[in-house]
């Protein structure tokens, strides 16, 4: 089997930093659409790393480029061809990024600022603090999370990307790793007394939830096709086994779901360095899960035919 | 009559000839000034599993298949890599952007990048050579006479004639992995 070699690491730091990003600001908007004031200091502490991180992710595509690193203007190009994945991302990612950096500079009251010096700009703040931005940045935080996944799936040639539940599961480690990101910004800068326990319960379920889907995701590859079943014994038993059980299972998984049965119990109280310490920890599992499937995909075998009958 | 109809080139390879020489992959390296570490064409060698009682070697050559329903030219997001009239997919190296997307999504691992110019590489049937009249450079190299290469469409071309006698004489012809729907241009015949 041949491991593909177009992507690496580049494109998983992109993958992860653009599900966080866009992950924090979703869980944000749909903390504010339930009580913006309860949640004030989450809403903030996604702001701040929203569209930051999204936008260093797609500067690690950027980088990652070949000749288009140096020659910008092909970059409008990106836009031609209606069928490729990258298109729809490209158009995805342009509107997240302007919706979410409106959307946090309001939040964290830089918008203000901007109106004191330049009153024109306070047509935007109606805009800002609107419902339909709101559901606009779910709408485009989830289709930027998903079209992460959706980019590697179209692609036929790489049977272990081919599957739906791949943009499923990084939606659901986005939106986790979303809230992690943020309440390390949260517990480091802004320490006011907040009730989030909403958010740490639905975090809770959303870590359970991706072991499961990462469970039989990885059970019905095992019965797969063949470079399937290969890809997932390079994670369980192959040359990517301890990265995997170490950093996304152990650390990235089931620690934090632990630690954070235990607060849902009522039996552990975390907070402040501790609690910064766990999310860090699922951040990391989030970093892994792109990382390994990108780098678990192995392409479709192409003598198939001419091996069945002389073989 | 056949001047009117349009072009389609494609390539056979007459597998029991290949001996794994690799004169192919040297022709179109010094053909086509490739980076140290790049071919755009291979030969796949494998042993049969020493379970079978009947051991064998194959040499299988491969390369861009130039397919009809190319997932490289589905997935490129500034329309570089492009299907041409006479069944070319050709990379247009002033419109890629280089990124990478076209790699991974080929099921025959036909593509590499090209570090030097920051852009995708791959076979282009030796594009300007094949109009001066030329065949491409691993055809003319082929030692075996391996490598059959021509105008599909026209009837008196070599490949027409290689895969008729293929046809006549019943053997075996085959592309990769026509499940997959690329709809190849690259031919297998083996006796």
């Amino acid at each position: 089997m041949e491991f593909q070699t177009g992507f690496h690491w580049y494109i998983a730091v992109y993958l992860f930093l653009a599900g966080v990003g866009a992950g924090s600001i979703v869980v944000a908007s749909l903390a504010d659409i339930y009580d913006r004031q309860k949640y004030i200091s989450f809403i903030k502490a996604a702001s701040v790393i929203g569209m930051p991180l999204v936008t260093i992710g797609i500067l690690f595509l950027y980088i990652d480029l070949g000749q288009g690193m140096y020659k910008p203007w092909l970059l409008l190009l990106l836009f031609v061809n209606p069928t490729s994945a990258i298109m729809w991302g490209t158009l995805i990612l342009t509107i997240f990024t302007v919706l979410s950096l409106l959307y946090g500079v309001y939040n964290l009251g830089i918008l203000d600022w901007f109106i004191k010096k330049m009153g024109f700009v306070k047509i935007f703040r109606p805009i800002a603090a609107s419902r339909f931005m709101n559901w606009s940045l779910i709408i485009t935080g989830i289709l930027t999370a998903g079209y992460t996944a959706v980019l590697l799936g179209v692609l036929k040639a790489i049977p272990f990307w081919h599957q739906t539940s791949l943009p499923i599961l990084f939606i659901i480690s986005a939106s986790s790793t979303g809230i992690s990101g943020a309440m390390v910004v949260k517990e480091l800068f802004f320490k006011e007394e907040a009730h989030l326990e909403k958010i740490e319960t639905t975090h809770f379920y959303l870590i359970m939830l991706e072991i499961l889907l990462l469970i039989g995701m990885l059970l019905i590859a095992l019965q797969g096709v063949p470079e399937m079943k290969f890809s997932a014994l390079t994670l369980l038993t192959g040359e990517f086994a301890v990265e995997f059980w170490v950093f996304l299972v152990l650390l990235g998984l089931v620690v934090p779901a632990f630690v954070f049965a235990f607060v849902e119990a009522g039996k552990m109280h975390v907070s402040g360095g501790k609690l910064v310490f766990f999310e860090l920890l699922v951040l990391v599992g989030g970093y892994f899960l792109r990382y390994l499937i990108l780098h678990a995909g192995v392409y479709t075998q192409k003598f198939t035919d001419y091996i069945m009958i002389h073989y | 009559m056949n001047a009117t109809k349009t072009k389609k080139f494609a390539m056979a390879y007459i597998v029991d000839r290949c001996v794994d020489c690799k004169a192919c992959m040297v022709a179109c390296k010094a053909e086509w000034q490739i980076p140290d570490n790049d071919f755009r064409t291979h030969i796949d060698t494998g042993i049969a599993p020493a379970a079978t009682d009947r051991l064998s070697m194959h040499f299988l050559p491969h390369q861009c298949n130039h397919c009809d329903d190319a997932p490289c030219v589905t997935v490129c997001p500034t329309k570089a890599s492009h299907k041409r009239e006479d069944g070319v997919v050709d990379i247009d190296n002033r419109k890629c952007v280089g990124c990478r997307y076209c790699i991974p999504s080929c099921p025959y691992n036909a593509r590499f990048f090209n570090n030097e110019l920051g852009v995708a590489d791959k076979c282009t049937f030796c594009l300007p050579r094949i109009y001066d009249g030329l065949m491409p450079a691993c055809v003319t190299t082929c030692p075996g006479k391996a490598r059959v290469f021509g105008d599909i469409n026209d009837p008196e071309s070599e490949i027409s004639k290689a895969l008729k006698d293929a046809a006549d004489n019943r053997y075996r012809v085959w592309t990769l992995r026509k499940d997959l729907g690329t709809e190849p241009n690259i031919y297998y015949i083996q006796k």
